[in-house]
């Protein structure tokens, strides 16, 4: 069974161009800081090499920059490696994971149509859980939404 | 052949809830399934970042009515992450008795239902009679049948009462020699076997693929428990099994829950009958800036809670991740080239969250005749009725008396 | 094949003998168990009407209102059973020893009225002697005077609402110093006119 110093030492070694940062949390817990093109490989690397699952990925709308983090789950030593990418928040475009896993195929469509993200080669990038009255263009996670349904109720609804 | 699919709903009135899958068939195979969700979408994750940490934990005990707890319970270890504190002892043992509370009456309430699909309505009838025993179990320790408001980033909020124990003790011995029925009666059921033998077979590449949780995942051959995995609540101090199986179809999605209700009440007496002294709550004061993740075993598999602190009163994001949405994708596997009759089993066997299978829509490839949930359900009873015919099993007279409508 | 319907069968007689499980309502009245959480009540006795509870209320379920009703300047606390989840987060934030508000066990809510669905309490208010706005409810100062012991000298807000309740001084007092200055200082006042008569400007 390998040890976590092994994996995070092999991990460095073998991605040392693309690691731009590495925070050791706690024991359980690894935040790793990429650029959006060493995404694909190094996913690859992590879910299928060393099998781990993939857990599901957060995609965060700083002022600056739209942040998505990739969580993946090495269960036999309890580790959680999250990958982090930063995308320009006027266009944020990155590769589709669904060709390493399938397991990320939906939730690509939900960042897609709560935050703007462009992912690139995924086979079907439809709505998920917005309705088709939704308005196109309209992001509600974005920190810029403004309410754009002039007829919601915002009170107890007791007249 | 031409392939036509004709949608129905979600708005129907026929349907309960809007969730729909359209099966597209050729003759009695079901050749492709589309799964379209999001009309129960209520904006969670953004209400969350309107209320302060304590307050959060309210609006996300009300995500899911069954699985009410694994939601906190995974929310409160992810804002305990960002500060690096940890519970005191006996609030841990305090959460362990209400999530395994929770696991066994969410699974009594799949088995009732997986016994309604397949024609089995006595044991509908019985196994939500068994529930309530639950129930009240678990208002007698936090007040309420479903929604516990018992966690609390830190601890809980209120304490068990000692002299309820022996109560509770004692309804816990009547449930388990009903328990041990059930599971003889589904180990020796020839028709059931013919039913749900070799039906809905989720292989376990597909298992990895999709990255399945629970007890869909672990009836493949793969064996995932965050409960063993991960070392929180009171999980390690005492001897449990971890329930894996290798077949992958329906039979083992139903074995694998019957064991791990047997599992749950050996914990529960532990629980119970050694709760330590001491602390409820950590009191914690400031949440640092930071980030956090925090996950737990829920009846249906890993639910998992993101959350970011910039130092405020409220969390800045909250992502959530209910274990159902890693196993519904699983459809594509598992129903392309099974007959009609077995759909209604096959959906409801990942257990989703309030079983959205009433929610199905049928279309023929000539467009001649459409089926909705109900009706799926009438098909399905009655291909159990001829197993037995075909078997020869005895129905046994109660069957005649409880046979309720739909 | 016999013997898993013998299992069965006497299960079956079982349920049979003992009947069902569910209580027999409402023909008989249901009590719950001693730790229910059922509606919060307001304490006529306990309250004192310093908006604790309508702070932490997850569901914002609780409001107020401070209005002149004959004469007097009274606070209105309302509770909205219709938006309440039952949590009892407003008794445990309660500082009046978790008594001003309390869960019952009162279950059967049903209404036809939504516009009537709530309760209240009613606290008298102090008012600012120089500009008239709202300082807070009388029974919270008084408790408030209570906890810090003889610190309360040490605010003349504070120990003019006390020693007034215990009837040691009257109005009469007051209306003497009336010149808008410095003589301010010993009045009961806001938190605005204080740092204005207390520093100037």
């Amino acid at each position: 069974m390998i040890k976590r110093k092994e994996v995070l030492a092999d991990l460095q070694t073998r991605f040392k161009k693309e690691i731009t940062d590495i925070f050791d949390k706690s024991p359980h817990r690894v935040y790793i800081d990429i650029p959006p093109s060493a995404l694909v490989p190094m996913s690859r690397y992590i879910f299928q090499d060393l099998g781990a699952r993939f857990n599901i990925a957060s995609g965060v709308d700083t002022r600056s920059h739209i942040e998505i983090l990739y969580h993946f789950t090495i269960e036999d030593i309890n580790l959680l490696i999250s990958l982090r990418v930063r995308l320009n928040r006027q266009k944020p475009v990155i590769a589709s994971l669904t060709t390493v896993c399938e397991a990320a195929n939906w939730i690509e469509r939900e960042i897609h149509e709560l935050l703007g993200v462009d992912f690139t080669g995924h086979p079907d990038l439809r709505r998920l859980l917005l309705s088709d009255q939704w308005p196109d263009k309209v992001y509600p996670l974005r920190r810029d939404y403004k309410e754009w349904d002039k007829g919601a109720v915002r009170d107890r609804g007791v007249k | 052949m031409k392939k036509t699919v004709i949608p129905i709903g979600p708005y129907h009135p026929l349907q309960e809830e809007p969730e729909f899958f359209m099966l597209t068939v050729e003759g009695e195979t079901v050749v492709d399934v589309d799964v379209q969700v999001g009309y129960n979408h209520r904006g969670i994750e953004k209400l969350s970042e309107l209320k302060t940490f304590d307050q959060s934990t309210f609006v996300i005990e009300r995500i899911c009515g069954i699985c009410s707890t694994s939601h906190p319970f995974a929310y409160t270890r992810a804002v305990e992450d960002i500060c690096d504190i940890e519970a005191p002892m006996r609030a841990k043992y305090i959460r362990t008795i209400i999530a395994e509370g929770e696991r066994m009456h969410s699974h009594l309430l799949w088995l009732g239902l997986a016994g309604h699909f397949l024609g089995y309505n006595t044991v509908y009838m019985w196994v939500w009679k068994l529930r309530e025993e639950i129930l009240d179990i678990m208002e007698i320790i936090s007040g309420n049948r479903n929604n516990y408001a018992m966690f609390k980033p830190g601890g809980v909020r209120r304490d068990i009462n000692p002299d309820d124990i022996p109560l509770v003790m004692k309804k816990l011995d009547k449930i388990l020699p009903t328990l041990k029925m059930l599971y003889k009666a589904v180990r020796d059921d020839p028709v059931l076997h013919a039913r749900t033998k070799g039906v809905g077979v989720l292989s376990r590449e597909a298992a990895l693929d999709f990255s399945a949780l629970g007890p869909t995942s672990r009836a493949s051959g793969v064996a995932r428990d965050v409960r063993k995995d991960t070392v929180y609540g009171a999980y390690h101090e005492m001897d449990w099994e971890m329930i894996v199986t290798k077949n992958g179809d329906v039979y083992d999605k139903v074995a694998v829950r019957i064991l791990e209700m047997l599992e749950s009440i050996k914990i529960l007496k532990y629980c119970f009958l050694h709760l330590p002294d001491g602390e409820i709550d950590a009191h914690i004061k400031n949440i640092p800036p930071g980030e956090g993740i925090g996950t737990h075993e829920a009846p249906r598999g890993e639910t998992f809670h993101y959350v970011r602190s910039d130092g405020g009163n409220g969390p800045v994001r909250h992502k959530v991740r209910a274990p159902t949405f890693m196993n519904l994708p699983t459809y594509k596997a598992t129903i392309k080239g099974a007959k009609i009759a077995d759909a209604s089993i096959i959906l409801a066997a990942i257990d989703p969250c309030y079983c959205c299978t009433e929610r199905m829509a049928v279309s023929d490839t000539k467009g001649e005749r459409l089926f909705d949930g109900r009706e799926l359900i009438r098909l399905s009873q009655q291909e159990t009725l001829k197993w037995k015919q075909k078997l020869g099993a005895v129905e046994p007279p109660l069957e005649k008396l409880t046979r309720g409508t739909l | 094949m016999r013997l898993p319907k013998i299992r069965e069968l006497l299960e079956a007689v079982k349920a049979l003998a003992v009947g069902p499980y569910t209580s027999k309502f409402p023909k008989k009245p249901h009590t719950p168990y001693p730790s229910f959480r059922g509606q919060p009540k307001f304490n006529e006795d306990y309250c004192v009407g310093c908006l604790a509870c309508e702070q932490v209320c997850p569901a914002q379920a609780i409001d107020h209102t401070d209005t002149v009703k004959g004469g007097r300047a009274v606070r209105t606390i309302n509770h909205y059973t219709d938006t309440c989840i039952f949590c009892g987060e407003c008794e445990a934030a309660c500082i009046a020893e978790h008594k001003g508000i309390k869960l019952s066990r009162d279950w059967d809510l049903a209404f036809f009225d939504r516009k009537k669905s709530y309760e209240s309490i009613e606290r008298e208010l102090v008012l600012c002697e120089v500009c008239g706005g709202v300082i807070g409810a009388k029974k919270h100062i008084l408790w408030i005077t209570n906890k810090i012991g003889e610190l309360t000298f040490s605010n003349p807000t504070l120990y003019q609402t006390r020693l007034r309740e215990l009837g040691l001084i009257d109005n009469n007092l007051l209306e003497i110093k009336k010149d808008g200055g410095r003589d301010d200082r010993l009045k009961i006042l806001c938190a605005r006119c204080r740092r204005q008569t207390t520093v100037g400007g």
